[in-house]
């Protein structure tokens, strides 16, 4: 898919790759999610950005039902998300999911943590999977550490590996959870290179983040979240420059002031 | 919550600081003055009391003599062994029919793994001895020993187990899950392998336990170091003597297993669960 599709779910006829439909969520009396409506399109680039305890992670999470939801729908491809089982799981490893905190295995080499899914969810030889594995480390950058062990990299490069193995998997779309929020500054580009690259590339992305720079960029929507429920949504340069809400405008004065 | 995460595999990995370090060298010093201390006086009650005169100690000079303590050091090692390996795979099982969602698993292991966690071996190798035999069921003296041992370790081995399982970072098994692993598939490749990183200086130091629990073998006449010791016993008439020796032994073993588990700690970075 080239990036000239990428005009977001609008487009007449296409199915959404992603469409929560009331979606509603407690943790016990917290409400954090409510009557949340979502369509993603088919390669388009989701950015959401709200204040902390919104409900950001949560949301993103449910998408591959690392949280069960209380009501509501979520489609994936024009499909239900399975609820349990093996079909979950299918679900799941066609939805990669790249973690603020990384969370690459931490007993396995950095090839193995590319290989693991193709071999032990897709049965991938691993000659072949190894192949493909360090075609990717090479595409974000990471070939030459192949061999060390995840504590032995920089947070920057740790990132670059778990979106790698993400990839591995050829999902049809990516969630991102605040990828770039745990790294140190000088190491958030090295990170966003390789997002805006698979941006460009047609992948279909949600990512969380408060990257402004990113999300004019790359975006082709922005969705702007606050007490569990998506207040406002626009292009980038819309939302960043023309916030039409009090919400959004008080917290993107809140984060410019950084 | 990520970060809670993160912070918690650092404090595991953690390596002993400079704090610590000090901290053990003063234990240890502190320690080796005691024995000192200790031993000064036990050897000078034994002169008071004449246990030092050469009738008591000389057979300790003929090589039958230590050919004999051999083969039952051999036979505690044995015992210890297999008990050893007995509360590995049974403490492994228990623990994963223990964190099983399944009522049917989970509760009885629960049960079990109490059950052996709280009696006292020596009760559990009279049952062996005395009421299984009642049931028809012949078994060698070896294996009156060495099952009630096992059992009894694996209930301990249970809850370190599972003390691992819980020290692994939730975000593991979040990604694997992300990546459509299965459940089992997960506590395999993921969990268990960084579980066990995480227990094996506890599990070396519980071994202690076991190497200890063989004494009682001598409920069964089973031929261990100890029982060995008490034949010597009654053909030299040297109690005080044949038990001293056979108390540095019995702490030279168990000392250099306690030391194996600090290295592989230090080493690893990883705590003793005790
Ligand atoms: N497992 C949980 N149990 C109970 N409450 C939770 C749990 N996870 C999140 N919450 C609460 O739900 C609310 C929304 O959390 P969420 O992590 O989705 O917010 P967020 O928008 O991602 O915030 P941040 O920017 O801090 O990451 C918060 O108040 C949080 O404390
Ligand atoms: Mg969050």
């Amino acid at each position: 898919m080239s990036s000239e599709q990428n005009t977001g779910s609008e487009v007449a006829g296409q199915v959404p790759m992603i469409e929560l439909r009331h979606v509603e969520k407690h943790f016990g009396d917290l409400h954090v999610l409510r009557d949340i409506n979502l369509k993603v399109g088919k390669g388009e680039v989701l950015v959401v950005i709200g204040p902390s305890g919104s409900g950001k992670s949560t949301m993103c999470r449910t998408i591959n039902r690392l949280e069960t939801i209380d009501s509501g729908e979520i489609l994936i491809d024009g499909k239900p998300l399975p609820e349990e089982g093996r079909e979950l799981a299918a679900a799941r490893a066609e939805l990669g999911m790249v973690f603020q905190s990384f969370n690459l295995f931490a007993h396995r080499t950095i090839l193995d943590n590319v290989t693991m899914g193709p071999i032990e969810v897709q049965g991938v030889p691993r000659k072949e999977a190894e192949e493909s594995a360090m075609a990717l480390l090479e595409r974000v950058g990471v070939a030459e550490q192949a061999a060390k062990v995840p504590a032995q990299l920089s947070g920057g490069q740790q990132q670059r590996v778990a979106i790698a193995r993400s990839l591995a998997m050829h999902p049809k779309a990516m969630m991102f959870d605040e990828p770039t929020s745990a790294l140190d500054p000088e190491m958030i580009n090295e990170v966003l290179e390789v997002m805006v690259e698979l941006a460009r590339g047609g992948m279909t992305m949600v990512v969380v983040t408060h990257e402004m720079s990113f999300a004019r960029r790359v975006a082709n929507r922005v969705v702007f979240m606050a007490d569990g429920t998506i207040m406002e949504e626009g292009s980038p340069d819309e939302f960043f420059d023309h916030p039409t809400t009090e919400r959004a405008r008080d917290f993107l004065d809140s984060i410019k002031g950084h | 919550m990520s970060a809670q995460t993160t912070s918690m595999r650092d404090a595991l990995y953690e390596a002993p600081g400079p704090k610590t370090r000090r901290r053990i060298l003063i234990g240890t010093v502190i320690a080796g003055i005691l024995v000192c201390l200790l031993v000064f006086l036990v050897v000078r009650q034994f002169y008071v009391t004449g246990q030092l005169s050469p009738k008591y100690w000389s057979f300790f000079t003929r090589p039958t003599t230590w050919r004999f303590l051999w083969d039952g050091f051999l036979g505690t090692l044995k015992v210890a062994a297999v008990a050893g390996a007995i509360s590995l795979v049974l403490g492994l099982v228990l623990m994963l029919c223990r964190t099983s969602h399944l009522k049917a698993l989970n509760v009885p292991a629960r049960i079990v793994i109490e059950f052996f966690r709280g009696v006292p071996s020596l009760l559990l190798v009279y049952f062996f001895f005395l009421v299984v035999p009642q049931y028809g069921i012949k078994m060698s003296s070896f294996w009156m020993i060495t099952l009630p041992v096992g059992l009894a370790a694996s209930g301990v081995l249970a809850e370190v187990f599972r003390a691992g399982v819980n020290a692994v970072p939730k975000g593991q098994v979040e990604a694997a899950m992300s990546l459509g692993m299965r459940p089992s598939k997960i506590t395999f490749k993921i969990v268990l392998p960084q579980a066990i990183r995480f227990v094996i200086p506890s599990l070396i130091s519980q071994f202690v336990v076991v190497v200890k629990d063989t004494t009682v073998a001598y409920v069964v006449s089973y031929p261990d170091l100890l029982q060995n010791a008490r034949v010597l016993i009654s053909n030299y008439d040297a109690l005080v003597s044949t038990y001293f020796v056979i108390a540095v032994i019995y702490i030279i073993v168990n000392y250099l297993i306690n030391r194996a588990a600090v290295t592989v700690s230090r080493r690893t970075g990883v705590k003793i669960i005790k």
